[in-house]
Parts: structure tokens; C-alpha cells; sequence
């Protein structure tokens, strides 16, 4: 009957083996490989230095102005330009400027970077559905599996920075926008893509002149939704190593000072406002033919 | 009938005084720090209360900073078995003075210490660079992979007393002038996996570590000379290990202080040979570091860690602990 309360297991040196042996491959291939993959990503590494140097290094009323500047073009609403200025207004008045001119850099690189693959990804997913019983699941790892576990061999390959910090955000930051397209498409109405092939469309018309527009609004909730899981991975990039607003909201957490984490935590939620709400008016005025439209 | 409630009550008290000369052993949290060793004396001590003395305990996780703000405002948890007192001199000593918290072991572990490290192949191939002050002017052998052009010292993550520590000597060595970059490795993980890294490619690394550990061991690093002497305890402690420190001095690390404190309530509310448990045990360098190369080979987290060590070093432990308790220990350990 003990048999039945207790699980039978594997045996605590066979597991051991098992574990050792997983680990000591992995260190096999990190040393064969490691410079590679390095090198392989070292572009991408003095780019995204590059831009952080700019947005630090530039002079911070040219960035407000910029900022509100992209506010402006994208949603073309005078009470989000005035928030966003009042923002960073209030972020530099509180000592926040640098880390989160750091913050903006990593992470607008990694929304572009994630929306960039995810959208084609989306598309291609949208296409087949064998592809997407494939990558549905890939996809559930990638949102599910605690930070840390792909982190280990993150950073054994490529030490801390930015490039593993990247990875992170962007292992965490790709799903939505993939479901998210690969959704929107494929709830198109098919009569409206009868029509069209009808009327003689060839597929790439079909995908850009149809098919996205119409997705459009699962399409920006994606990008809505990637934005929102970009930022909130901030913390855990900086426990690798990343600078930016995580990393005093984490020296916060650690030495228990309450303001130090409030502040800096809510620079980081007012970052994540402006890009969605920018990025949310933008996606509305694209598809500001659908509001009070009879058709087409 | 009266006589019979009497009785009752007599023979009631007598057996609850009897029971009461053997004070018992209540409800004991224990602080599980967040780094090998500590998890380590943790779970041993754990085992050694619970099947020893009765103690029902729990272990609860922590780092220094963290779980002395928590003993030192709340009295919890009751013991912290290897608290690395410097960061904390001056909010301790008040405490000891007040009479909250107690140190019940000076030295836990012989053979702690702090300091600056780098692989022995560094050491190796660049036989000029004896101490800390030669290596300062070299940053060119120990490039940042951000900017290539300064020197990577990697430093203490957040919660860890060294933080700051490393922070102000880096100040006080001037590197920032001498082109070097001090690196947050965010994470206990981010400093391990920093060094392990750098160590397997055999690229030169220079940071912070300390011993005991099972990573100095493994990666074969080396303690650095810090070129200057200690300077004195009360800028150490009022100054270097603070946040506002005006003017730091150029100093090497204090020796380490690792003490085991405990809480009064801890002391009042429970068996006293548990209490005297903890005066009592010791782990020689040596030992612990065969336990911490034990745990890395292996995997093995504190628990697993600890029955080892109590079913190898029998003849170490028995010595802290009564015969009586010893002999429930071995029974459990079957």
C-alpha cells in the first residue's frame, strides 16, 4: 500500500546522471559554439549601444520634443501629446531621465524587433494550419516557462547585457502579436475574400489590400499587447544585467525601499501608457474608413 | 467527589510539571538565505532541531539585508545562521544593546572571506600584476563586451551587503577615471553565470566572490592582494558599507564577520539545548568546502546537502549536540 502514497521515482542517481548529462552537453556545445552565436549577434549588440548612447546622450528638452512629436504624428490628440510631455517632464524632475532614456532604447528596439518577426509569423501561421499546430505550442512555452529557465543557458552562451536581456523580452513579448495576427486574419469574413478573388485579386493583394486591413484591430491589440509584456519584463532583464528602469526598482525590492520601487514603477507604467495609447490612436485612425462607413 | 476532582487535578499538575522541566521546543523559522552555504546550514540545522530537540521548523528564504530588517522590525525569522554582519554593524549593535536580537555563534564558518578575484590563468599570464592596484591600470586586459574600450569589474547584485561595499572602493580606487565600468550582474545567477562564462571561454574576468563557495573552487579563482591595508573599522562600518559615503578610502576588505543570530523570543520561548545547539556548531573550512563541491557535482540543493553531511561527518556533529539528540538524529537519518 506504501507503494500508492509515495510516487514511485526514478531513483535520486539516476536522475542525477540524467541531469548531469543534459548540463554537461549543454556546456559541450556552449564551448564549441559560443563565439559563434556571440559574433553572430555583436551587430545587433553595438546597435542597440549606439541608440542607447543617443537617447542618453542627447539633450533632454530635443527628447521631450521628439516624444511628443511621434505622440502627435501617431494619434493626433492634443490631451496624449500634453500627457506624454507632463510625463517625461515629471520623469527627469525625479531622477529617472537616464534609466529611462536606457529603457526606452532596449525596449523600443525590442517591440520593433518582436513585431517585425511576429507579424509575418502571424501571416505565415494564418496560412496553414498544420504551421499553426506546430507553433501554437512553441508559443505556449515561450509564455509560460519561468524567465530564468531559458535565461541559465542565455547567458552561458552570451554572459549578461543586452543581447541576452533582448532575448528575454523578446521570448516573452512575441506571442501576442503572433496569436494575435494569425487570429485577426483568419476571422476575416470569407464572403469578403470571395469577392475579392472574385473581382480578380492576386494573393499578395489579397494579404495587404483585405486581409490586414481588416485584421487590423486584433493586429493592434497584438501590438498592444506586446508593448505591455515588453515592459513588464523590464525587471527580469535587469536581473541579467540590463540597465534601465528595472534596476533600481530591483535594488528596491531587495533593500525593501517603498518609494525608490513606486517611483520607478510608475515610470515604467507611464511609458507603457503612452506607447499603447500613441500606438492604439494610430491603429484607429488607419482604419477610420470603418467608422461611419456604409462599404468598402 | 470533590476529592476526586482534587485528585485529578493534582495528578494533572504533577505530570505537567514533570513534562514542564523538559522545556519544549515550539514553532522555529530559520532563514534560508538565497546562496549555497546558508541553504546549506539551514536545512542541517532544520533536521538537527526537528529530529534532535522536537522543534517544529520552518524555513523560511531571505539575504542578508532583507532578513535582518525583517528580524530587527518584526522578530522573524527567529534564527539567521549565516548572517554576513558588516553591512549591518550599526543597526545590529543597537539591537544587541536594546536586547531584541543576540549573537549565539561568532564564527559558523572558519576560513569566510571577501574580496576581488581572478582566474588563475590571469594570475598565470600576467605574473606583473601581484594586487589590486596593479590590476586597476590594466582595464585594456579585461574589456567590457558593451564598450570595448573600458574595463569590466562585475560587482554585487541588489540585496547583497557587498553592494555597496563595491560601489564605494570603486570610487575610492578612482576606476571610473581609469577607464573602468562597474558591471551589476542583477542576480545571483547573472554574477555565477558572468564568471562561469568568462572562465570557460578562459577570457580574463575580474569581480567580486567570496568564499566559502563551491564557484572559487570549481573555476580554480584566485583572492586578490588588495595592495593597502584595512583602513580603519569605523570608516568601514560608517562609511564604505553605506550608501551616502561622501569620501571613501582606498581599503582592502575587512575580515569577513559572519555571525548566527537569533532573536530573544527565540531564546525565551524554547528548548535551551536547541539554544545551546547554535553556540555550539562550527563548520571548519575545509569541511564546508567539501560540502559545497559536493553540492555543485550534484546538484544537490541544502536538503539533500544536509543528510549527506550528517551521514558523513558523523563525528564532526556529534559534538554539538547531546547524546540523547544525537541518537534520535542517527535513528532518523535510517
Amino acid at each position: 500500500m506504501e507503494f500508492l502514497y509515495t510516487f514511485p521515482y526514478m531513483g535520486r542517481v539516476p536522475l542525477r546522471d540524467l541531469k548531469k548529462g543534459i548540463d554537461a552537453s549543454f556546456r559541450e556545445f556552449s564551448f564549441a559554439n559560443g563565439e559563434a552565436i556571440e559574433t553572430f549577434f555583436d551587430p545587433l549588440l553595438f546597435f542597440m549601444v549606439w541608440f542607447e548612447k543617443l537617447l542618453i546622450g542627447a539633450p533632454w528638452p530635443l527628447m521631450i520634443l521628439i516624444f511628443a512629436g511621434l505622440a502627435w504624428l501617431g494619434a493626433r490628440s492634443i490631451p496624449i501629446v500634453i500627457g506624454t510631455i507632463a510625463s517625461f517632464l515629471a520623469i527627469g524632475w525625479f531622477g529617472m531621465w537616464e534609466d529611462t532614456m536606457a529603457t526606452v532604447a532596449i525596449i523600443s528596439v525590442a517591440t520593433f524587433l518582436c513585431i517585425g518577426l511576429g507579424i509575418p509569423l502571424g501571416i505565415l501561421m494564418s496560412r496553414s494550419n498544420r504551421l499553426q499546430s506546430v507553433v501554437t505550442p512553441v508559443l505556449d512555452v515561450m509564455q509560460t516557462i519561468p524567465s530564468f529557465v531559458y535565461l541559465i543557458p542565455v547567458v552561458m552562451l552570451l554572459g549578461i547585457g543586452k543581447v541576452p536581456g533582448l532575448i528575454a523580452v523578446c521570448i516573452y513579448a512575441l506571442p501576442p502579436i503572433v496569436r494575435l495576427t494569425n487570429l485577426g486574419i483568419r476571422l476575416v469574413d470569407k464572403e469578403v475574400l470571395e469577392a475579392a478573388e472574385a473581382f480578380g485579386s492576386s494573393y499578395k493583394q489579397k494579404l495587404l489590400d483585405v486581409q490586414i486591413p481588416l485584421a487590423l484591430p486584433n493586429i493592434f491589440a497584438g501590438v498592444n499587447q506586446t508593448i505591455m509584456m515588453a515592459l513588464a519584463m523590464v525587471v527580469i532583464a535587469s536581473m541579467i544585467g540590463v540597465k534601465g528602469l528595472g534596476v533600481p526598482v530591483l535594488r528596491a525590492v531587495s533593500n525593501q525601499y517603498l518609494a525608490l520601487g513606486l517611483f520607478n514603477g510608475l515610470a515604467i507604467v507611464a511609458l507603457a501608457v503612452i506607447f499603447d495609447r500613441v500606438s492604439q490612436q494610430y491603429g484607429k485612425r488607419l482604419q477610420k474608413h470603418r467608422q461611419g462607413g456604409h462599404g468598402v | 467527589m470533590n476529592k476526586f476532582v482534587k485528585g485529578i487535578a493534582v495528578a494533572g499538575l504533577a505530570t505537567a510539571m514533570s513534562q514542564g522541566a523538559v522545556a519544549a521546543c515550539g514553532d522555529v523559522t530559520i532563514a534560508e538565505m538565497n546562496w549555497a552555504s546558508a541553504e546549506f546550514m539551514a536545512n542541517v540545522d532544520k533536521i538537527i532541531l526537528e529530529e534532535g530537540y522536537g522543534c517544529s521548523v520552518e524555513l523560511i528564504p531571505g539575504a542578508t539585508l532583507t532578513t535582518f530588517a525583517s528580524m530587527d522590525t518584526k522578530g522573524v525569522p527567529d534564527v539567521a545562521p549565516e548572517l554576513w554582519t558588516q553591512a549591518v554593524e550599526v543597526p545590529l549593535k543597537a539591537a544587541f544593546a536594546a536586547g531584541t536580537l543576540l549573537s549565539v555563534n561568532p564564527k559558523p564558518i572558519a576560513g569566510a572571506g571577501e574580496g576581488w578575484v581572478v582566474p588563475s590563468y590571469t594570475m598565470a599570464n600576467n605574473p606583473e600584476l601581484k594586487t589590486v592596484l596593479d590590476i586597476i591600470e590594466r582595464p585594456d586586459l579585461f574589456p567590457s563586451k558593451e564598450d570595448p574600450s573600458k574595463g569590466a569589474f562585475v560587482g554585487c547584485p541588489a540585496g547583497w551587503g557587498c553592494q555597496q561595499v563595491n560601489n564605494n572602493l570603486f570610487t575610492a580606487f578612482d576606476m571610473e577615471a581609469k577607464g573602468w565600468v562597474l558591471i551589476d550582474p542583477g542576480s545571483a545567477a547573472g554574477l555565477d553565470g558572468a564568471m562561469a562564462k568568462a572562465v570557460q571561454r578562459g577570457d580574463d574576468y575580474f569581480g567580486y566572490y567570496w568564499s566559502p563557495t563551491a564557484m572559487m573552487g570549481k573555476l580554480n579563482m584566485q583572492m586578490v592582494d588588495f595592495g593597502v591595508p584595512f583602513t580603519e573599522m569605523e570608516h568601514w562600518t560608517n562609511c564604505i558599507t553605506q550608501a551616502e559615503c561622501a569620501d571613501p578610502k582606498q581599503s582592502a576588505w575587512s575580515a569577513s564577520e559572519i555571525n548566527t543570530i537569533v532573536t530573544d523570543s527565540f531564546v525565551k520561548n524554547n528548548d535551551p539545548k536547541a539554544v545551546a545547539y547554535f553556540t555550539k556548531r562550527v563548520f571548519p573550512a575545509a569541511e564546508m568546502g567539501a560540502m559545497l563541491v559536493y553540492m555543485g557535482d550534484n546538484q544537490a540543493g541544502g536538503e539533500d546537502a544536509a543528510i549527506e553531511f550528517l551521514m558523513e561527518y558523523e563525528d564532526l556533529w556529534t559534538q554539538w549536540v547531546g547524546v540523547q539528540a544525537a541518537n534520535l538524529i542517527k535513528k532518523s537519518l535510517n
